[in-house]
């Protein structure tokens, strides 16, 4: 029987090979260890600083032969640490302490780990993750533990976290596929399974503990899904979808240079939804041109307090950065009462979709709204940033924000601290009193971005959770399109752009309607950039302003859906 | 015992790449060689210290090499830290 477990696809593209369990736990291997004379141990410590640095190179050596430069340049820092001679000397004094080498290997590596974690600067912190993968490798030598071993057939590495030194040290043509059960997606290893293309699912969590050695697997790095032990049929239907995505790669690959321009030169904005800074390299590969909704959610989740101004500067600084002089739209804190935080003390609710939530939680929580709106501030220095403000619903509260902002501005003025005056701010456009208010507010922000997820649900009163009443939920009935249609309008006559970063831009069809209603900018999850690139690319304005025209005399949503199907 | 005072000048200081091609060169020469900044003096061929130090742009080091080819070490790491390691 095949079994599926779900986690998060970061790096896209079909995995087909056996698991290798890697990053394996040496706990038990340290509990059965017996060991020798304070002497011996030492001298065993040495041999294996020395063993580990001399393999090390020999990977480096590999790695430079076939060009794979930023992942030597890691297996040279490892190399560095394994031959560092105040590490060499902790060691040597550790041992000496407890009298066990692989034991004082790994306190050595832990306590200068420590060091580089408690820093300042995001690249030393994340040396900290090398230190400790040096000392696991170092102790993982004395312990007598086996490194991965490969056979023909192609690998899936599998583990709960893996050393970037493990897949560094395989031949790329013999790792199919990388499943991590922790969720993040800054590691080493991600990184250096993306310069390798290497489909890599994440945060697969406890049921990784599913997964055996050997077990034949195929893996999905787009949609985050693991099929364990899959069947024959399920094997031939990969492999079609396989031989499918290979074509469609090659051919997105071209579009991914090209703008998205009509055949008569009207130009839309193809933008990313991001959840983070690290998934704009991933984006720019699909032909992104800036981020038009980045998630600041990440930012707040899975910790225990509020996230200090620093924090959120560095990952907006970054992300600005990634975005080279393109916009990235940074939507302030979007959560309410459905994601709980420890630090927010929300009392559960009975509708949270209609509750306390967002912008509305940010005006009246001063503690956590000023240091995120400081840091885009400050963010607007390296590169074109913007904010934009969920949930609003009358002008009031977008005056409100300015007033934030301003005084966010005179704060970091008092402070010393470089900000941009240029960052733009606007509002997200999901609920339908901001739909029908555009033409007021179009007075007052800088841009309109349509979110139609929430506007849909909002504007129907369609739950899309609710499978009973999907078939309700539908962006193309009229009274979307018309709220849509109208925010457009309103920015065109008031000089200001408009853009959408809801799931309704991925939609080629859409994209048309939305071509002809005049708006200057789409923002969607990176994949999906290039077909509607395609459909743009494929038609003309005035074509989109005729299929437009007709679309708006239809009375139904489902009408509709199937007019543009048969036309486009 | 020779020794040399230089300012760091390019944009990263001396941390990631910067402290990898200088911990290198350092480790070619037989001298023991030590950097002395903020008051303290670590051993120039250990990352680690080195990248402990916090060596940004416009700190002050004093680089100091004892034995066989302590003068050519200190012109090599010197000459390193002057070029700015190849960036701005």
């Amino acid at each position: 029987m095949s079994e599926k477990i779900q986690g998060k696809g970061v790096i896209a593209g079909i995995a087909v090979g056996r698991i290798m369990l890697a990053g394996q736990n040496i706990d038990g291997y340290l509990v059965n260890y017996k060991p020798a004379d304070t002497e011996t141990e030492k001298k065993k410590a040495q041999d294996a600083l020395d063993a580990v640095a001399e393999k090390l190179q020999k990977n480096i050596e590999m790695l430079k032969s076939k060009e794979m430069l930023e992942q030597a340049a890691i297996m040279e820092a490892h190399r560095m640490l394994a031959q560092d001679p105040a590490m060499g000397e902790l060691i040597m004094t550790k041992t000496e302490e407890l009298g066990n080498a692989p034991a004082a290997v790994l306190k050595a590596a832990e306590e200068n780990a420590a060091i580089f974690e408690s820093m300042d600067d995001e690249i030393f912190r994340g040396r900290a993750v090398d230190i400790r993968d040096v000392g696991k490798r170092i102790a993982k030598y004395i312990l007598g533990v086996k490194e991965p071993e490969l056979g023909e057939d192609k690998v899936v590495l599998c583990g709960q976290e893996i050393e970037p030194s493990v897949i560094a040290g395989l031949p790329t043509e013999k790792i199919a596929g990388v499943i991590l059960g922790a969720g993040s997606t800054t590691c080493h290893a991600v990184i250096i399974a993306k310069a390798r293309a290497i489909p890599t699912v994440v945060g697969v969590g406890d049921a990784i503990d599913k997964v055996a050695d050997e077990d034949p697997v195929i893996v999905d790095g787009e949609t985050g899904e693991i099929l364990i032990r899959p069947s024959e049929e399920e094997r031939a239907g990969y492999n079609e979808k396989i031989q499918k995505q290979q074509e469609l790669k090659a051919h997105y690959a071209e579009l991914a240079a090209l703008p998205a321009v009509t055949t008569d030169g009207v130009r839309v904005e193809l933008m990313a939804n991001i959840g983070s800074h690290m998934d704009i390299d991933n984006a720019k590969s699909y032909g992104c041109e800036g981020v038009g909704l980045f998630r600041s959610e990440f930012v707040f989740m899975g910790r225990q307090d509020i996230p200090t101004e620093e924090d959120q500067f560095k990952a907006y600084k970054e992300a600005v950065e990634k975005c080279e002089g393109k916009t990235c739209v940074i939507r302030t804190m979007d959560i309410g009462g459905d994601k709980p935080l420890p630090y927010l003390n929300i009392p559960p609710e009975e509708n949270p979709f209609l509750g306390y939530r967002a912008v509305r939680i940010s005006l009246q929580r001063r503690d956590l709204f000023m240091p995120q709106i400081k840091a885009i501030l400050r963010a607007g220095v390296y590169g074109k940033a913007a904010i934009m403000v969920p949930m609003v619903i009358n002008v009031s509260e977008f005056k409100r924000v300015k007033a934030f902002i301003e005084e966010a501005k005179m704060e970091l003025v008092h402070e010393g601290k470089e900000y941009s005056d240029k960052v733009e701010v606007g509002i997200m456009v999901e609920t339908p009193a901001a739909a029908v208010m555009t033409p007021v507010l179009a007075k007052y922000v800088d841009f309109f971005s349509i979110g139609t997820n929430d506007l849909v649900q909002y504007t129907l009163a369609v739950d899309r959770g609710n499978a009973s009443i999907s078939y309700l939920y539908n962006h193309f009935n009229p009274a979307v399109l018309q709220l849509i249609y109208k925010t457009i309008t309103s920015a065109r006559e008031n000089g200001i752009w408009a853009g959408m970063c809801g799931e309704m831009a991925s939609d080629p069809n859409a994209a048309v309607l939305l071509l002809g209603m005049g708006i200057s900018e789409l923002s969607m999850s990176a994949p999906s950039i290039p077909r509607v690139k395609e459909k743009i690319r494929s038609i003309s304005s005035l074509k989109a302003k005729e299929v437009l025209a007709d679309v708006l005399k239809m009375e139904d949503g489902d009408e509709i859906k199937a007019y543009l199907q048969k036309v486009l | 015992m020779t020794e040399e005072t230089i300012t760091i000048e390019n944009k990263t200081g001396i941390h990631a790449r910067p402290a990898s091609i200088f911990v290198q060169t350092a480790t070619k020469f037989k001298s023991k060689v030590q950097i002395k900044a903020k008051g303290k003096t670590v051993d120039a061929k250990s990352i680690l210290m080195i990248m402990s130090m916090g060596l940004v742009k416009g700190t002050e080091i004093t680089i100091c090499a004892d034995g066989p080819d302590e003068a050519e070490a200190v012109k090599a790491l010197r000459d390193l830290v002057a070029s700015k390691f190849g960036e701005e």
